[in-house]
Protein backbone atom coordinates (compact mmCIF):
# COMPACT_ATOMS: atom_id res chain seq x y z
CA UNK A 1 0.00 0.00 0.00
CA UNK A 2 1.68 3.28 -0.94
CA UNK A 3 0.52 6.14 0.48
CA UNK A 4 -0.32 9.38 -1.88
CA UNK A 5 -0.97 12.70 0.58
CA UNK A 6 -1.27 13.63 4.20
CA UNK A 7 -3.16 16.18 5.72
CA UNK A 8 -2.62 17.07 9.07
CA UNK A 9 -5.09 14.94 10.20
CA UNK A 10 -5.75 12.28 7.40
CA UNK A 11 -4.03 10.13 5.06
CA UNK A 12 -4.99 8.76 2.15
CA UNK A 13 -3.28 5.49 0.34
CA UNK A 14 -3.48 3.37 -3.00
CA UNK A 15 -3.40 0.04 -2.90
CA UNK A 16 -2.31 -2.01 -6.40
CA UNK A 17 -2.95 -5.18 -5.59
CA UNK A 18 -6.88 -4.56 -4.39
CA UNK A 19 -6.90 -1.78 -7.17
CA UNK A 20 -8.68 0.54 -4.52
CA UNK A 21 -8.02 3.40 -1.75
CA UNK A 22 -7.95 3.61 1.64
CA UNK A 23 -8.12 6.94 3.61
CA UNK A 24 -7.06 6.59 7.13
CA UNK A 25 -9.64 9.14 9.61
CA UNK A 26 -7.47 8.63 12.38
CA UNK A 27 -10.23 6.43 14.24
CA UNK A 28 -11.02 4.50 11.52
CA UNK A 29 -9.41 3.25 8.09
CA UNK A 30 -12.06 3.50 5.14
CA UNK A 31 -11.72 1.66 1.76
CA UNK A 32 -12.51 3.00 -1.42
CA UNK A 33 -13.24 1.73 -4.97
CA UNK A 34 -12.42 4.39 -7.76
CA UNK A 35 -16.23 5.44 -8.40
CA UNK A 36 -16.29 5.61 -4.78
CA UNK A 37 -13.08 7.67 -4.00
CA UNK A 38 -15.14 9.72 -6.69
CA UNK A 39 -18.27 10.06 -4.86
CA UNK A 40 -16.16 11.22 -1.84
CA UNK A 41 -14.25 13.74 -4.18
CA UNK A 42 -17.70 15.37 -4.75
CA UNK A 43 -19.72 15.41 -1.19
CA UNK A 44 -16.11 17.11 0.03
CA UNK A 45 -15.76 19.55 -2.98
CA UNK A 46 -19.68 20.24 -2.81
CA UNK A 47 -19.16 21.37 1.30
CA UNK A 48 -18.62 25.26 1.16
CA UNK A 49 -17.06 25.77 4.53
CA UNK A 50 -17.58 29.73 4.37
CA UNK A 51 -20.98 28.91 4.86
CA UNK A 52 -19.45 27.87 8.93
CA UNK A 53 -18.57 31.37 8.91
CA UNK A 54 -21.72 32.94 7.69
CA UNK A 55 -24.17 32.30 9.84
CA UNK A 56 -25.53 29.70 7.00
CA UNK A 57 -24.72 26.18 8.98
CA UNK A 58 -24.67 27.64 12.92
CA UNK A 59 -23.59 24.39 13.87
CA UNK A 60 -20.62 24.04 12.32
CA UNK A 61 -20.78 20.86 11.22
CA UNK A 62 -21.02 18.50 7.84
CA UNK A 63 -22.31 15.12 7.98
CA UNK A 64 -20.57 12.75 5.02
CA UNK A 65 -21.90 9.36 4.33
CA UNK A 66 -19.53 7.24 2.37
CA UNK A 67 -19.48 4.08 -0.05
CA UNK A 68 -23.26 3.41 -0.68
CA UNK A 69 -23.95 4.79 3.21
CA UNK A 70 -21.86 1.96 4.93
CA UNK A 71 -19.87 4.97 6.45
CA UNK A 72 -20.95 8.27 8.41
CA UNK A 73 -18.92 10.79 9.73
CA UNK A 74 -19.76 13.87 11.60
CA UNK A 75 -16.90 16.72 11.09
CA UNK A 76 -16.60 19.70 12.46
CA UNK A 77 -15.27 23.02 10.48
CA UNK A 78 -11.74 22.28 10.69
CA UNK A 79 -11.84 18.28 9.90
CA UNK A 80 -13.74 19.98 6.37
CA UNK A 81 -11.07 22.51 5.55
CA UNK A 82 -8.33 19.75 6.12
CA UNK A 83 -10.34 16.77 4.37
CA UNK A 84 -10.77 19.42 1.24
CA UNK A 85 -6.84 19.67 1.49
CA UNK A 86 -6.49 15.99 1.23
CA UNK A 87 -9.17 15.75 -1.69
CA UNK A 88 -6.88 18.00 -3.71
CA UNK A 89 -3.78 16.49 -2.35
CA UNK A 90 -4.73 13.20 -3.29
CA UNK A 91 -6.53 13.81 -6.70
CA UNK A 92 -3.22 15.70 -7.33
CA UNK A 93 -0.94 12.56 -6.33
CA UNK A 94 -3.02 10.76 -8.93
CA UNK A 95 -2.63 13.02 -11.70
CA UNK A 96 0.75 12.97 -10.90
CA UNK A 97 1.29 9.42 -10.73
CA UNK A 98 -0.72 9.12 -14.66
CA UNK A 99 1.71 11.72 -15.92
CA UNK A 100 5.10 9.48 -14.23
CA UNK A 101 3.25 6.62 -15.78
CA UNK A 102 2.59 7.84 -19.24
CA UNK A 103 5.76 9.26 -20.15
CA UNK A 104 7.58 6.87 -19.08
CA UNK B 1 2.61 2.42 -8.76
CA UNK B 2 0.00 1.58 -10.96
CA UNK B 3 -2.29 3.91 -12.48
CA UNK B 4 -5.47 3.06 -10.91
CA UNK B 5 -7.10 6.04 -12.64
CA UNK B 6 -6.69 5.30 -15.67
CA UNK B 7 -7.37 1.74 -15.37
CA UNK B 8 -10.88 2.86 -14.04
CA UNK B 9 -11.46 5.82 -16.18
CA UNK B 10 -10.72 6.58 -19.67
CA UNK B 11 -11.54 10.59 -19.37
CA UNK B 12 -9.44 13.45 -16.90
CA UNK B 13 -10.86 13.89 -13.97
CA UNK B 14 -11.11 17.40 -13.97
CA UNK B 15 -12.98 17.38 -17.41
CA UNK B 16 -15.36 14.80 -15.92
CA UNK B 17 -16.01 17.80 -13.52
CA UNK B 18 -16.44 20.47 -16.49
CA UNK B 19 -18.92 17.84 -18.14
CA UNK B 20 -21.02 17.42 -15.01
CA UNK B 21 -20.98 21.55 -15.14
CA UNK B 22 -22.17 21.37 -18.73
CA UNK B 23 -24.54 18.69 -17.74
CA UNK B 24 -26.24 21.12 -15.13
CA UNK B 25 -26.13 24.06 -17.89
CA UNK B 26 -27.95 21.51 -20.64
CA UNK B 27 -30.88 21.10 -18.44
CA UNK B 28 -31.37 24.67 -16.97
CA UNK B 29 -31.04 25.10 -21.01
CA UNK B 30 -33.70 22.56 -21.15
CA UNK B 31 -35.77 23.72 -18.10
CA UNK B 32 -36.03 27.61 -19.49
CA UNK B 33 -37.56 26.76 -23.37
CA UNK B 34 -40.03 24.37 -21.03
CA UNK B 35 -40.85 28.00 -19.34
CA UNK B 36 -40.55 29.93 -22.93
CA UNK B 37 -42.69 27.24 -24.47
CA UNK B 38 -45.65 27.61 -21.83
CA UNK B 39 -45.45 31.41 -22.10
CA UNK B 40 -46.42 31.26 -25.75
CA UNK B 41 -48.74 28.89 -25.60
CA UNK B 42 -50.55 31.01 -23.14
CA UNK B 43 -50.13 33.58 -25.37
CA UNK B 44 -51.58 32.11 -28.34
CA UNK B 45 -48.20 31.38 -29.78
CA UNK B 46 -48.77 27.96 -30.63
CA UNK B 47 -45.84 27.68 -33.61
CA UNK B 48 -43.22 29.22 -31.27
CA UNK B 49 -44.49 27.37 -28.49
CA UNK B 50 -44.07 24.22 -30.41
CA UNK B 51 -40.54 25.00 -31.59
CA UNK B 52 -39.70 25.44 -27.71
CA UNK B 53 -41.18 22.47 -26.83
CA UNK B 54 -38.67 20.90 -29.36
CA UNK B 55 -36.15 22.77 -28.27
CA UNK B 56 -36.39 21.71 -24.28
CA UNK B 57 -36.52 17.83 -25.59
CA UNK B 58 -33.32 18.52 -27.66
CA UNK B 59 -31.32 20.42 -25.01
CA UNK B 60 -32.26 17.41 -22.96
CA UNK B 61 -30.99 15.27 -25.01
CA UNK B 62 -27.78 16.61 -25.45
CA UNK B 63 -27.70 16.53 -22.06
CA UNK B 64 -28.37 13.13 -21.68
CA UNK B 65 -25.19 12.35 -24.36
CA UNK B 66 -23.34 13.66 -21.90
CA UNK B 67 -24.28 12.28 -19.06
CA UNK B 68 -24.12 9.06 -20.62
CA UNK B 69 -20.35 9.69 -22.07
CA UNK B 70 -19.29 10.01 -18.93
CA UNK B 71 -20.53 7.30 -17.45
CA UNK B 72 -19.85 5.13 -20.09
CA UNK B 73 -16.22 5.65 -19.76
CA UNK B 74 -16.24 5.07 -15.92
CA UNK B 75 -16.61 8.84 -14.14
CA UNK B 76 -19.42 9.57 -12.37
CA UNK B 77 -22.50 11.78 -13.86
CA UNK B 78 -24.63 13.76 -11.58
CA UNK B 79 -28.02 14.55 -11.57
CA UNK B 80 -28.61 18.03 -12.01
CA UNK B 81 -30.23 20.39 -9.84
CA UNK B 82 -32.12 23.43 -11.50
CA UNK B 83 -33.80 26.54 -9.81
CA UNK B 84 -34.25 29.80 -11.01
CA UNK B 85 -36.27 29.69 -14.21
CA UNK B 86 -37.94 33.19 -15.66
CA UNK B 87 -41.50 32.70 -16.28
CA UNK B 88 -42.22 36.05 -17.07
CA UNK B 89 -41.23 37.87 -20.64
CA UNK B 90 -42.28 40.95 -22.21
CA UNK B 91 -42.57 39.90 -25.97
CA UNK B 92 -42.00 36.52 -28.10
CA UNK B 93 -38.89 39.09 -29.67
CA UNK B 94 -37.36 39.14 -25.84
CA UNK B 95 -38.19 34.96 -25.66
CA UNK B 96 -35.97 34.57 -28.99
CA UNK B 97 -33.11 36.85 -27.69
CA UNK B 98 -33.06 35.18 -24.74
CA UNK B 99 -32.98 32.20 -26.31
CA UNK B 100 -30.02 32.82 -28.38
CA UNK B 101 -27.95 34.83 -25.98
CA UNK B 102 -28.21 31.27 -23.82
CA UNK B 103 -27.30 28.89 -26.74
CA UNK B 104 -23.99 31.51 -26.90
CA UNK B 105 -23.38 30.64 -23.63
CA UNK B 106 -23.22 26.79 -24.38
CA UNK B 107 -21.07 27.30 -27.22
CA UNK B 108 -18.43 29.51 -24.79
CA UNK B 109 -19.11 26.56 -22.02
CA UNK B 110 -18.62 23.42 -24.73
CA UNK B 111 -15.29 25.70 -26.61
CA UNK B 112 -14.28 26.10 -22.84
CA UNK B 113 -14.11 22.38 -22.26
CA UNK B 114 -12.65 21.85 -25.29
CA UNK B 115 -9.73 23.91 -24.77
CA UNK B 116 -9.04 22.33 -21.11
CA UNK B 117 -9.52 19.15 -22.99
CA UNK B 118 -6.09 20.20 -25.76
CA UNK B 119 -4.59 21.78 -22.49
CA UNK B 120 -4.63 17.86 -20.96
CA UNK B 121 -4.73 16.29 -24.40
CA UNK B 122 -7.67 14.38 -23.59
CA UNK B 123 -8.73 13.39 -26.94
CA UNK B 124 -11.35 11.11 -26.05
CA UNK B 125 -13.49 13.85 -24.32
CA UNK B 126 -12.34 16.35 -27.52
CA UNK B 127 -13.44 14.00 -30.16
CA UNK B 128 -16.55 13.54 -28.32
CA UNK B 129 -17.54 17.18 -28.38
CA UNK B 130 -16.83 17.90 -31.84
CA UNK B 131 -20.36 17.27 -32.60
CA UNK B 132 -21.47 19.46 -29.44
CA UNK B 133 -19.17 22.05 -31.28
CA UNK B 134 -20.92 21.62 -34.93
CA UNK B 135 -24.54 21.41 -33.46
CA UNK B 136 -24.22 24.59 -31.11
CA UNK B 137 -23.61 26.43 -34.61
CA UNK B 138 -26.52 25.32 -36.45
CA UNK B 139 -28.76 26.08 -32.85
CA UNK B 140 -27.28 29.56 -32.81
CA UNK B 141 -28.24 30.20 -36.28
CA UNK B 142 -31.47 28.74 -36.26
CA UNK B 143 -32.34 31.45 -33.43
CA UNK B 144 -30.23 34.42 -35.29
CA UNK B 145 -33.03 33.56 -38.13
CA UNK B 146 -35.87 33.87 -36.09
CA UNK B 147 -34.62 37.18 -34.70
CA UNK B 148 -34.36 38.31 -38.41
CA UNK B 149 -38.26 37.83 -38.98
CA UNK B 150 -38.37 40.37 -36.37
CA UNK B 151 -36.35 42.51 -38.39
CA UNK B 152 -38.61 41.87 -41.73
CA UNK B 153 -42.08 41.97 -39.73
CA UNK B 154 -43.19 44.55 -37.18
CA UNK B 155 -44.33 42.25 -34.45
CA UNK B 156 -46.00 45.34 -32.64
CA UNK B 157 -49.27 44.16 -34.40
CA UNK B 158 -51.60 41.06 -33.98
CA UNK B 159 -51.31 40.12 -37.54
CA UNK B 160 -47.67 40.87 -37.36
CA UNK B 161 -46.81 38.57 -34.19
CA UNK B 162 -49.33 35.82 -35.96
CA UNK B 163 -47.14 35.93 -38.89
CA UNK B 164 -43.64 35.37 -37.32
CA UNK B 165 -45.70 32.67 -35.49
CA UNK B 166 -46.73 30.90 -38.25
CA UNK B 167 -43.04 30.98 -39.93
CA UNK B 168 -41.19 29.88 -36.77
CA UNK B 169 -41.61 26.13 -38.24
CA UNK B 170 -39.57 26.99 -40.99
CA UNK B 171 -36.72 28.28 -39.02
CA UNK B 172 -35.63 24.89 -38.79
CA UNK B 173 -35.55 23.90 -42.22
Amino acid sequence: MKRLYSSQYFTSFQCDRGRCFYVDFNHKTVKFSFCQLLAFRQQVKNINPKSHFNGENKHGFEILMLCNREHIFILDTVDILDLQELVIGTFGMLELNSILSTSV
Amino acid sequence: MKDLVRQKLSIHVEVMDLLNNQIRKEAQSSSAYLAMASWCDHNGLIYSAEFFYAQAAEEREHMMKIFRFINDNGGTAYSPEVSNILHEYNSLEEIFESALDQEIAITKSIHNIVYKCRKIQDLTTETFLQWFVKEQMEEEQMMRRALELFDLIDANNKPGLKLIDERIPQIRE
